[in-house]
């Protein structure tokens, strides 16, 4: 460690960190698909909250699973349109590679698009079952944790559900259109650890369930705290 | 969903021939004891802290917080019925559970002569697509009854909630003022009557939301739809972690031997859960892995085709001492519940499900579940990830086959369909769904 290092650990962060975590309720929306071609256009045309729904909280409901699942579309892609390489296309949309919804959905569009493009009969092709695109109402709720310390820090990661990891790990980028996350935030801005801040950066959420997501965040600030 | 049928008497039903001179030795079968042949007495529901052990703390202090802006609101819930049946069984845990987190909640329950019960049976089946005459006649029993109830009942809550089509027409109760009105549908509306759903829903326009089991239930409506999961009760006769002492006993009580693979469907005798099926998928697989197959249900007492179909499933099974066939009442939710975690594998090979209950209870029991990719179904198990999806009785023994001999993917899919169950299809998920639906509807926010 060095000596910069240590005089940063030995500071109280310049703002506490508030654990929050949001609970979701599903909509059924208007716009449903039987083919590629429909899925395309309801993609075009569904709200963002939608988009938002198939994409970053479906991995929030799937947060157990370590691989084989990335998004609601890919798996549509797969399981009912028996199409493997649009839904590894798909699959390999990493949301964090985008600060806006519309950024996302552009990218899933392109990727369709492109597709169909290659082979337009495919777009007509009836699926084995029909993909009903749903949008999340959502409260956000405090969780009663809250780190004054790097130590309360870990332990706070240690104790919230992975709702609330999701919540601050993942979704937050969508909510402070940054590169970034919560956590990284607050480790750069607050506690001046960017390169821990950094690290948790390059936790890679497709590979690893929440929980394994949790594990490698309290390592790395584990690490810093050595 | 429909009311609960009369009690059948018991009877544990080997194949014919059940005792092969060449079979293994194997505990000694026999029927059920006699003390199962009466109801147990209910036992009283849970509180909510008694949850803790299983979903953990966290999830408990979600409730607490989502429910604190609801503390002094009150809400009725309406069905048809107090006893029997998935909504009332439901509503039974549900209304303790918001009244312990504040949210006071009144539970209704209209009545009617059997001229509206007729109609509203054939309502039912209406909408899940059967044939149907809507006579004039029909549609004044249906409003006479539905105004009988409207002028005998009150509705002063905050939040009243109607379950299912028979109280639908309530709504014509609502006044101008605060209250939020939601139709709660708990039945399959993909292919409904287009007559019997065009008369209903002028009805179901008029509340604020509506909300369904399954995408697929989901109709063009002028009001937002929300999608509610079926849920079990992790607590529950049917759900709860049993001593294995008891598992064991109900094991030798039937005579399966549990040192052997035991394959297990959970089903009424019906064609539509394909028991049949299921037989011939086992039949295919045993001739390469070594295994026992369980049919446990009820419906061949009380349901005349369920008689039929049982007959037939015992002749499939021939002099197989190995396929075990049992036709239980439906108070035996603790020996189903072992006969489950006495499984190696779960199979519900259906081919028309509802939502599956059966199968959400074998995914929270961790068992490796082979199901039919049909109804609510592919909404639990996801191929290959929470279980295997099958579409035949070759893929199904293909599936049998496979998971005996491969038990660490076996045992990963167990260990992701348990937590797909913690994460959406239980008791405490659907609590949270309600408060926030409740909150959403406070705010104003359903549009």
């Amino acid at each position: 460690m060095t000596a910069a290092t240590t005089a940063t650990l030995q500071r109280t962060p310049v703002k506490p960190f508030y654990f929050n975590t949001s609970a979701h309720l599903l909509r059924i929306t208007k716009y449903k698909a039987n083919t590629l071609a429909e899925l395309l256009d309801a993609m075009r045309a569904s709200p963002e909250d939608s988009i938002f729904q198939h994409t970053v909280r479906t991995l929030e409901e799937h947060h157990f699973l370590r691989a084989g699942f990335s998004n609601d579309f890919a798996y549509w892609a797969l399981a009912a349109c028996n199409e493997p390489s649009l839904a590894e296309a798909l699959a390999s949309v990493d949301v964090r590679e985008f600060t806006s919804v519309a950024e996302l959905r552009a990218r899933l569009v392109q990727l369709l698009e492109k597709h169909l493009h290659q082979d337009p009969e495919i777009g007509t092709r009836a699926a084995e079952e029909t993909f009903y695109f749903c949008a999340a109402d959502s409260v956000v709720i405090p969780t009663g944790f809250q780190a004054n310390t790097l130590h309360e820090f870990a332990d706070g990661i240690r104790r919230v559900s992975v709702h609330s990891i999701h919540h601050h790990f993942i979704e937050a980028r969508l909510r402070i259109k940054l590169m970034s996350n919560d956590f990284s935030q607050w480790l750069h801005e607050d506690a001046g650890l960017t390169e821990t801040a950094r690290s948790l950066n390059r936790i890679d959420i497709y590979t690893a369930t929440l929980e394994d997501v949790r594990e490698q965040i309290v390592r790395i600030v584990e690490r810093a705290l050595a | 969903m429909e009311p609960a049928k009369p009690q059948p008497a018991l009877s544990a039903t080997p194949p014919e021939s059940a005792v092969s001179p060449v079979a293994p030795a194997r505990p000694e079968r026999r029927t059920a004891p006699r003390t199962w042949e009466t109801q147990p007495v209910p036992v009283l529901s849970p509180h909510l802290d008694d949850y803790q052990s299983i979903v953990g703390s966290a999830v408990l202090d979600e409730l607490r917080f989502l429910a604190r802006d609801l503390k002094g609101k009150t809400v009725k819930m309406v069905n048809s019925t107090a006893v029997g049946g998935g909504v009332a069984e439901m509503l039974n845990r549900l209304v303790p559970m918001l009244g312990e987190l504040g949210v006071v909640t009144h539970w209704d329950v209209i009545t009617g002569g059997n001229d509206f019960f007729e109609v509203t049976k054939a309502f039912h089946n209406a909408l899940h697509g059967n044939q149907c005459e809507l006579t004039r006649h029909a549609q004044e029993i249906f409003l006479t009854y539905s105004e009988q109830n409207r002028q005998r009942m009150q509705f002063n809550e905050d939040f009243v909630v109607i379950h299912d089509p028979q109280p639908a027409a309530l709504i014509r109760a609502r006044q101008d003022g605060p209250a939020r009105w939601v139709w709660r549908c708990h039945i399959d509306l993909s292919n409904p009557h287009p007559q019997v759903w065009g008369f209903l829903r002028p009805f179901i326009e008029q509340y604020d939301a509506a909300i369904v089991s399954s995408q697929s239930f989901a109709r063009q409506l002028s009001i937002p739809q929300y999608l509610f999961y079926p849920c079990i009760d992790p607590l529950s006769e049917k759900n709860k972690q049993l001593e294995d002492s008891f598992v064991q006993k109900v094991c030798d009580e039937f005579g399966i031997d549990r040192s052997r693979p035991v394959v297990t469907q959970v089903s009424r005798f019906d064609r539509l859960k394909d028991p049949l099926g299921v037989v011939q998928a086992f039949k295919l697989a045993k001739k390469y892995v070594d295994c026992q197959l369980v049919l446990a249900g009820g419906g061949a007492s009380d349901d005349p085709e369920g008689a039929v179909v049982l007959q037939e499933v015992k002749e499939a099974a021939g002099s197989d001492p190995d396929v075990i066939i049992l036709d239980l009442p439906p108070w035996c939710a603790l020996e189903i519940n072992a006969l489950q975690q006495a499984s190696t594998l779960v199979v519900q090979k259906s081919i028309k499900e509802g939502f599956g209950l059966t199968v959400t209870e074998a995914l929270w029991k961790g068992k490796p579940t082979i199901a039919g990719a049909v109804g609510g179904i592919p909404n639990q198990v996801i191929h290959n990830l929470t279980g295997a999806l099958v579409h035949s009785v070759e893929g199904c023994a293909y599936q049998i086959r496979y998971l005996l001999t491969h038990p660490e993917f076996a045992a990963q899919l167990g260990r992701n369909g348990r937590e797909h169950v913690k994460e959406n299809f239980l008791m405490t998920t659907n609590v949270r769904r309600w408060l926030l639906l409740l909150q959403i509807l406070l705010r104003g926010r359903a549009t």
